[in-house]
């Protein structure tokens, strides 16, 4: 696999010029693979969405370099190259659709990049279908769930047909339902559509999945790995004010009470056919 | 409170009739030309072809007559103090004093221009009433969008005014939803928003906009990130999928409203106003 994009000695300081500068990241060293899917998490204000926002060009580099494709995006005149192949989607779903009618609004993207309208049709049908939105694409978005509203944003970026997609806290303000339908459709585009897919959140469930893990506190990387990896240093994620999943945690405490549970607990179905290999 | 069911601001009534499939660029253009007429009628027996002509319009879009008249209702208060205005107010030389109130003089000419007036604020919101619940708003937005282009020339920014008009349009319920959301936290802290004098009132509604307001332009600022990481730069070099084409309808529509036309003109000239106003 090779590395769609590079993040070197990146450091970004909010408000630079003024009184009390925050340095949000700090000599931060990511290489994210093509066609990975990759979590970021971290607990507010560790600069998570900071160094996702430098993924497009939404933010620039203080110091140091990301590059994008091979593309600096510090080259303000390569931004719209950048964003045709990484695409965003936000944590308020309601704050990033832009038209009044479902299948207009995952026009949007197509109708900026200048592509032909039959192409962009065929996209925005595409798009749709691949997020199972087909039957919603005459509705008026304020009427639909908050998960269906994400999947429309998504649908919005899809329709760009970029290389990697930026989910940034995607699930914060969805309900439980919600929240599963946007990190599955996350997951079907990473494996049907082999798109690179960086996560980011807070909910430890929602990471147990990807490919790696990379976890974030105060401006830099404290750790790195598969999942497993991860969720074995038990106590670090707790000082990192990060919960465990919940499958990982009852693992824990089974054991603890001398119970034999096999290693490296994540989901749920995996503790059940460990306590009960039979079924 | 359902402040959600109370927007009826661009209420559209999906039909497959003739005035719903027309292109939007011509039913703008057909409701300015109409409305151009409505300034040139002074006689009541031109007020009622027109009327006809108007409901003719309601009856073949199929828009039940009931919503579009509740859609009136709103204005006759306002309708009642310009008749009153109007009636007391229009002295010329040759009007004639029908009766008075004190200081106030009623005129016949008065009378006149207020009934007059009264009627072609009616017409001209029943006329606009059948352009919105005919047209979409995403086919109002791409009609005038695409009508303003003729201006880009001459520095109008058309696509940018169309795209500030979809984005108003798009947050309306949202900010209402929002609205809804403050008024009941409000009211669960105990505001009674009924209790008061009107001073008093007034006074609970800035809790309400306050933060209505800040929260709308951090949506404001998400919007504009979102839009942007969707390559959005303006209207240059932009295309669009769906694509406006005139059809026979259009042809229809056309020539209803020339007919129409030809026969009001007629009815002015001969049925000219029996007074000079």
């Amino acid at each position: 696999m090779d590395k769609l994009i590079e993040v070197k000695d990146l450091t970004f300081v909010y408000g630079r010029g003024t009184k009390q500068p925050v340095k949000a990241l700090k000599n931060v060293n990511l290489d994210i693979m093509r066609g990975e899917f990759l979590t970021i998490l971290g607990h507010n204000g560790s600069g998570k969405s900071t160094l996702a926002r430098h993924f497009n060009g939404l933010l620039t580099p203080s110091k140091g370099e990301v590059l994008v494709d091979g593309i600096s995006v510090k080259d303000r005149s390569k931004l719209w190259e950048i964003r045709k192949r990484v695409g965003m989607v936000f944590q308020n779903p309601d704050n990033q659709i832009v038209s009044t009618v479902v299948e207009e609004d995952v026009a949007f993207g197509p109708e900026n990049l200048g592509i032909p309208a039959d192409e962009i049709r065929q996209r925005v049908d595409w798009a749709l279908e691949t997020l199972n939105m087909t039957e919603y694409r005459r509705e008026e978005p304020h009427q639909l769930s908050g998960g269906q509203k994400q999947r429309v944003a998504i649908a919005g970026v899809l329709a760009t047909r970029p290389e990697c997609i930026v989910l940034d806290e995607p699930t914060a303000l969805l309900d439980p339902i919600g929240r599963n339908e946007v990190i599955e459709a996350a997951k079907k585009l990473n494996r049907d559509e082999g798109i690179t897919v960086v996560l980011i959140t807070h909910f430890m469930n929602e990471a147990i999945e990807s490919d790696r893990i990379v976890v974030m506190d105060r401006g830099e990387i404290t750790l790195s790995g598969t999942p497993r990896d991860i969720f074995d240093q038990v106590e670090l994620i707790r000082e990192l004010g990060l919960d465990i999943p919940m499958a990982t945690q009852i693992a824990l405490g089974l054991r603890q009470r001398g119970i034999q549970v096999a290693d490296h607990i994540l989901a749920a179905e995996e503790l059940v056919n460990s306590l009960c290999p039979s079924s | 409170m359902e402040l959600t069911k109370d927007i009826t601001l661009g209420v559209y009534i999906p039909r497959k009739t003739t005035v719903h499939q027309a292109d939007p660029r011509s039913k703008i253009l057909l409701t300015i030309l109409l409305i151009t007429l409505l300034f040139f009628i002074k006689t009541y027996t031109a007020y009622g072809v027109y009327a006809l002509f108007a409901l003719f319009l309601v009856w073949i879009s199929q828009i039940p007559l009931g919503y579009a008249v509740k859609g009136l209702k709103p204005m006759i208060p306002v309708l009642i103090i310009m008749w009153i205005f109007q009636l007391f107010l229009q002295k010329p030389d040759h009007a004639q004093v029908i009766f008075s109130l004190g200081f106030l003089e009623a005129t016949d000419v008065g009378l006149r221009m207020g009934t007059l007036m009264s009627i072609r604020v009616l017409l001209l919101f029943l006329i606009t009433t059948i352009l919105t619940m005919a047209t979409s708003m995403v086919e109002l937005t791409d009609g005038i969008e695409a009508l303003l282009k003729l201006f880009r020339k001459i520095g109008v920014p058309s696509h940018e005014l169309a795209m500030t008009m979809v984005i108003a349009l798009r947050f309306v319920p949202t900010l209402a939803e929002e609205m809804e959301k403050i008024v009941k936290a409000q009211m669960a802290r105990g505001v009674d928003f009924d209790r008061g004098n009107f001073i008093q009132k007034t006074a609970k509604v800035f809790p309400i906009f306050l933060p209505l307001f800040l929260n709308a332009f951090k949506r404001a600022e998400d919007l504009i990130i979102a839009m942007e990481a969707r390559n959005y730069t303006g209207g240059g070099g932009r295309t669009k999928m769906r694509q406006l084409r005139m059809g026979p309808a259009d042809t229809k529509a056309f020539a209803a409203v020339l007919l129409f036309t030809l026969i009001l003109v007629a009815v002015i000239r001969l049925f000219p106003p029996p007074i000079q106003i």
